[in-house]
């Protein structure tokens, strides 16, 4: 092996050229690398010769073969490391190349092809071994040394930083995604990484386990190693050998996978992971590093008594027999031996759920696996705040629904409501809770909540007998109509204005709110003056510029009254009622404040005389998109719904003042009374003969 | 990846093509009168043996010594009925019994320690290599470029102590043994045993080779490797058969047997301690998964497809889960496997089993998010984690929901 030590793999200053760079792969991963570290100086891929990769620090220019490139590359900034990411086809070609023109130059080939023969790779390795170069692979994803900022090879993803902090910890690893796995957990442990080594878990790995051991012992920066182990190959069995021979000074945290291809007559995922004979296996493994430590297996639960032994123990280091153990037993080995933390702030592992909606299952497991909804961790939690903001409410997939309903169900035995026994609803809920339910899906989700709903259905009954919902109960019953169509008459009587300007309210509240990202409704501490000032002035210029076309221009919906108008402030005496209660409840709804602090608003820059009204129409609006908003942000719930549900209240509420309307009126009224005599009724128009 | 070369293709096709001395042999298919024939030419006896992909056959009492047609013909038919070693055979045949002074194991390897093909030779022919002691087996490496030459072989069998007039013929088989090696594109060759008769002539009583299909000489003209019979099960079969017709994408399964736990899970590194995780804790996974390396929408979705079709309605728990992708985008696969959600809703009914999903990479959130709109349109119970929660633990958290889950009958009352 040429490489002394692990930074002559990789190290600041190396120069890194690419085969195949135009491949969907290696392209995309160059791009990647260059905005990490801007190492690589040139590609080749034969038919692209004169094309350019575009990166964040400049382009990178492509050549047809590895020969051109080196012509064409002044002295100075020639690659000394090699990525090939050629088809397996083309690989040894490849290498033969790079072997022939670049001898003198090229230090390390990393072969991230992946599926290339095991003929072909053992004679990669003599021709390579012989030319003094040393390769990484076959099918390794590359390698990262965190203290120098550089990598080659897709180690760390697209943001490499964000796991690899600077430490001293060396991973090694025949899985390339396990690299970043265990760089992401030693994190907990407060320890940061020096180098990530993907070794590939081909047949042959041409670094072996034995050399890259003690590459990592003559690192300075090196304190701790880590392997993650894959079955196949006497790589460790000849580690060991050396180890004991030569000796290690550092500590050594190993992870053996794939006991479970013994158990069960499976291949695993990766080529090498073969096993051959019985040293080979897996349980072999893990008996060989156990005998090498002189401990079994670190258990969480044990206590590790601070003695001589445990000294002597740790200073070869343990196994794991759980990934999420690797911080742990780092711990151990760190307190032990007295090795310094690479960061202060460690976060142990747990669960963190970003999502959580178990629905009835939470009912039925123990309390500790029924989870809360963790902390999303940036630059995630602003991603998903963007992107939920983008999408409120959701749109359903469409299916034939002749046959199929999700408000209810009957199996024969059990009528259901979106699921619940209704006669569970019947014993147990109220008839508003059992409302809720049928319209949003979800029972109301407190009491708070079920009470608000209740008073905007009896806000809903009447607003007296003048009303035209009222008068449609009524001349169907003067006309001699019975109950139902007494109350189809109130139904019909009513539209988008009388009944229908709370879905206008929603809609309207939801353009306002919908880019705020506000989770819960009830809260207090958002400030709703801002937008309202930023909702007055919008619709102050609309009307300006309305007017000054001479056109009409939309209303903002729910405002006003054609009783509450006459005082300099106004207010609708069913609203207040809602208003009051929220605030007797030491809560608000960013809703109804919102339009509060709106009426002001209109006021203060002139585009109202009076400070006008919240009528009950918004009141009813702003509740249920209270009610219905974490329907919305959790995409369980169609924003036309949430449009239709205040519409849908008042006409239920109003339908049962209309029925009482109707039974008065069929008491007291008599025939036809509704009739206007023809004395009272103008005509305008002139009457005209045929 | 691999396949897997047992003694009766090496009779028919490679002894004579590489020139390698082997007894007479006939397909257990041969009628009787030539059956007849044969056992009187070879001298009364033959051996019946199985074509099947397991060594330990004659330990398992597999191959059997006849000497009348009848027998011939009912151990025929018995042994290619017999399983053996968890294999079945694809046939069985007749193959004439060389008489031995002794036995000679050869074999040509790929070794991990030299990093270049091996030849190991030994004079205690006709037992498993390991059980031989070190004294007596030497194993050198082998030139890639220039290969085994008689004179190597030679030195070797002179320094076991093989006898003088046996180890120029036997030097000129070895070469022959790697002219099979190298030009058919083996991981390794096992010639166990030869059989040296009192004549002091070598033969090959025994073959087992390993071919590499990523090399391009497993195509060497003239051999169609035969298929044997797999104890596969459909799933596993279909799967593969998508696996094949495409390189993007990996779409790999093995059947476990499990009840409870449907897991897809990215990465060839992932997929192996995930499942390990799931079977410590419990969680009695149905298959071992690997759907890594970033495979394309239509990919992924048949993927999903195709799990969910053989398994989903025996599932008590649907696991998603991988570690931090480097290459894989998340939205592409996540929007996949939700489609196939959807589509297998729309032809089975509603599902109501909870969903674990786990998983970090390129366009995260965007994947996610799309998952988890599918889950809540579906109504299933489900929670998702992101990178910062680690996949092993994830495993774990989804093997103790799943043994904590109520049977379906309590759930509806």
């Amino acid at each position: 092996m040429r490489a002394k030590t692990l930074s002559d793999f990789l190290k600041e200053g190396d120069r890194v050229a690419v085969s195949n760079i135009t491949g969907r792969e290696a392209s995309r991963v160059s791009e990647q690398s260059q905005k990490y570290c801007g190492n690589i100086v040139g590609g080749w891929a034969l038919g692209k010769s004169g094309s350019t990769i575009e990166t964040s620090r400049g382009s990178i220019p492509v050549y047809a073969t590895f020969e051109e490139l080196m012509k064409q590359t002044p002295s100075e900034s020639r690659p000394n490391k090699i990525i090939i990411y050629s088809p397996p086809q083309a690989v040894y070609g490849e290498i033969k190349e790079v072997v022939d023109h670049g001898r003198e130059h090229i230090e390390t080939i990393f072969v991230i092809t992946e599926h290339v023969s095991v003929e072909v790779t053992s004679k990669l390795h003599a021709i390579c071994s012989e030319a003094g170069i040393d390769v990484v692979g076959c099918n390794t994803l590359g390698m990262i040394n965190v203290h120098d900022r550089v990598r080659v090879g897709a180690v760390g993803g697209d943001s490499p930083q964000e796991t690899f902090i600077p430490g001293s910890v060396t991973i090694l690893s025949n899985s390339g995604n396990m690299v970043n796995t265990i760089a992401s957990y030693l994190l907990a442990s407060g320890m940061g990484i020096s180098y990530g080594i993907s070794t590939g878990k081909d047949i042959l790995i041409l670094t072996p386990l034995k050399d890259l051991i003690f590459l990592a012992e003559t690192d300075p920066r090196t304190k701790v190693i880590v392997l993650y182990i894959e079955p196949g190959g006497l790589y460790e069995h000849e580690a060991i050998e050396a180890i004991k021979t030569r000796g290690l000074s550092k500590p050594v945290v190993v992870y053996v996978a794939g006991k479970i291809a013994e158990t069960y007559n499976v291949s695993l995922g990766h080529a090498g992971a073969v096993v051959e004979g019985n040293v080979t296996s897996a349980s072999a493994k893990m008996r060989a590093f156990d005998a090498y430590f002189g401990i079994e297996a670190f258990s969480p639960d044990r206590r590790y008594k601070k003695t001589e032994q445990l000294l002597d123990v740790m200073n070869r280091g343990v196994r794991v027999t759980t990934l999420h153990h690797i911080p742990k037993a780092m711990r151990l080995i760190c307190d032990t031996l007295g090795i310094d933390r690479d960061i202060s702030s460690a976060k142990p592992l747990k669960l963190n759920p970003w999502f959580v909606n178990l629905g009835d299952v939470a009912k039925h497991i123990p309390h500790e696996l029924d989870l809360a909804r963790g902390t999303i961790p940036e630059p995630y939690a602003q991603q998903v705040k963007e992107q939920e903001q983008a999408r409120l409410g959701i749109s359903m997939a469409r299916q034939s629904m002749r046959n199929a309903s999700h408000a209810s169900s009957n199996d024969g035995v059990t009528p259901r409501i979106h699921g619940y026994s209704l006669m569970d609803v019947m014993a147990k809920k109220s008839f508003v809770a059992s409302l809720v339910l049928s319209l949003t899906g979800e029972l109301p989700r407190d009491e708070f909540e079920e009470h608000l709903a209740q008073m905007t259905f009896i806000a809903s009954l009447t607003n007296g007998p003048g009303t035209i919902s009222a008068q449609g109960a009524k001349l169907s019953c003067s006309a001699g109509n019975s109950p139902n169509t007494a109350i189809i008459a109130t139904l019909a009587a009513m539209g988008s204005v009388h009944g229908g300007n709370g879905s206008q309210a929603v809609k309207f509240l939801l353009d306002v709110f919908a880019e705020t990202g506000i989770e819960d409704p009830y809260d207090s501490s958002v400030d709703v003056k801002d937008l309202a000032q930023k909702a007055a002035e919008e619709f102050k210029r609309k009307k300006l510029a309305a007017k000054e076309a001479s056109l009409d221009y939309a209303r903002i919906p729910c405002l006003g009254h054609p009783i509450f108008k006459k005082d300099p402030v106004n207010h609708d005496p069913r609203e207040q009622v809602i208003h009051a209660f929220i605030t007797s409840q030491g809560k608000c709804n960013i809703f109804l404040e919102f339009y509060h602090a709106l009426v002001e608003a209109l006021k203060e820059n002139g585009t109202t005389n009076t400070v006008m009204a919240v009528n009950v129409d918004a009141a009813l609006a702003c509740v249920w998109l209270g009610i219905c908003w974490r329907h919305l942000r959790e995409k369980r719930m169609t924003i036309q719904r949430a449009m239709d549900i205040p519409f849908i209240v008042f006409a239920l509420g109003r339908a049962a003042g209309g029925a009482a309307e109707f039974l008065d009126h069929q008491d007291f009224g008599t025939t036809m009374d509704m009739r206007i005599p023809t004395s009272e009724c103008r005509s305008l128009t002139r009457s005209r003969s045929l | 990846m691999t396949i897997r070369v047992a003694e009766l293709t090496f009779l028919e096709h490679f002894a004579p093509r590489y020139g390698i001395p082997v007894p007479r042999h006939v397909s257990g298919t041969v009628s009787r009168a030539e059956i007849k024939k044969v056992l009187s030419e070879w001298g009364g006896t033959a051996l019946v043996k199985p074509d099947v992909l397991t060594g330990k056959r004659g330990r398992a009492g597999a191959v059997v010594e006849v000497s009348t047609v009848q027998d011939a013909l009912r151990e025929l038919k018995r042994v290619s009925g017999l399983e053996i070693n968890g294999h079945v055979p694809r046939t069985a045949y007749l193959v004439e019994k060389i008489p031995a002074d002794y036995e000679i194991f050869t074999a040509i390897t790929y070794n991990s320690s030299y990093l270049s093909p091996t030849f190991t030779v030994s004079l205690e022919g006709g037992m498993d290599i390991e059980d031989v002691v070190e004294e007596k087996k030497i194993t050198i490496p082998v030139d890639i470029f220039r290969g085994l030459d008689a004179y190597q072989a030679g030195e070797l069998l002179a320094e076991l102590g093989c006898s003088q007039a046996l180890i120029s013929p036997l030097s000129r088989h070895m070469v022959s043994l790697w002219d099979l090696f190298i030009s058919t594109g083996m991981i390794s060759a096992e010639i166990n045993p030869w059989r040296v008769t009192s004549q002091g002539n070598a033969v090959a009583c025994d073959f087992k080779g390993i071919v590499d299909e990523a090399n391009f000489k497993a195509k060497a003209p003239g051999i169609e490797y035969p298929d044997y019979p797999e104890s596969i099960s459909l799933f596993e079969e279909e799967m593969a058969a998508w696996s094949a017709s495409s390189h993007q994408g990996q779409a790999h399964v093995s059947d476990l047997g499990g009840k409870k736990i449907l897991p897809i899970i990215f990465g060839g590194g992932a997929s192996t301690i995930i499942t390990e995780t799931l079977e410590v804790a419990g969680g009695d996974p149905m298959f071992l998964s690997d759907f890594g390396g970033n495979p394309p929408y239509e990919r992924m979705l048949q993927s999903a497809k195709l799990c969910f079709n053989h398994k989903l309605s025996q599932a008590k728990l649907l696991l998603i889960l991988g570690g931090k992708a480097n290459n894989t985008y998340i939205d592409v696969t996540f929007s996949a496997i939700a489609d196939a959600l959807l589509s297998f809703a729309e032809e089975h009914g509603p599902l109501s089993l909870p969903v674990v999903v786990g998983r970090g990479g390129p366009r995260l959130v965007k994947g996610l998010l799309a998952l988890k709109q599918a889950l809540e349109y579906l109504r299933l119970p489900h929670v998702i984690f992101g990178p910062d929660t680690p996949v092993t633990l994830v495993a774990e958290y989804a093997a103790k929901l799943a043994n904590a889950l109520p049977a379906e009958s309590e759930v509806k009352s």
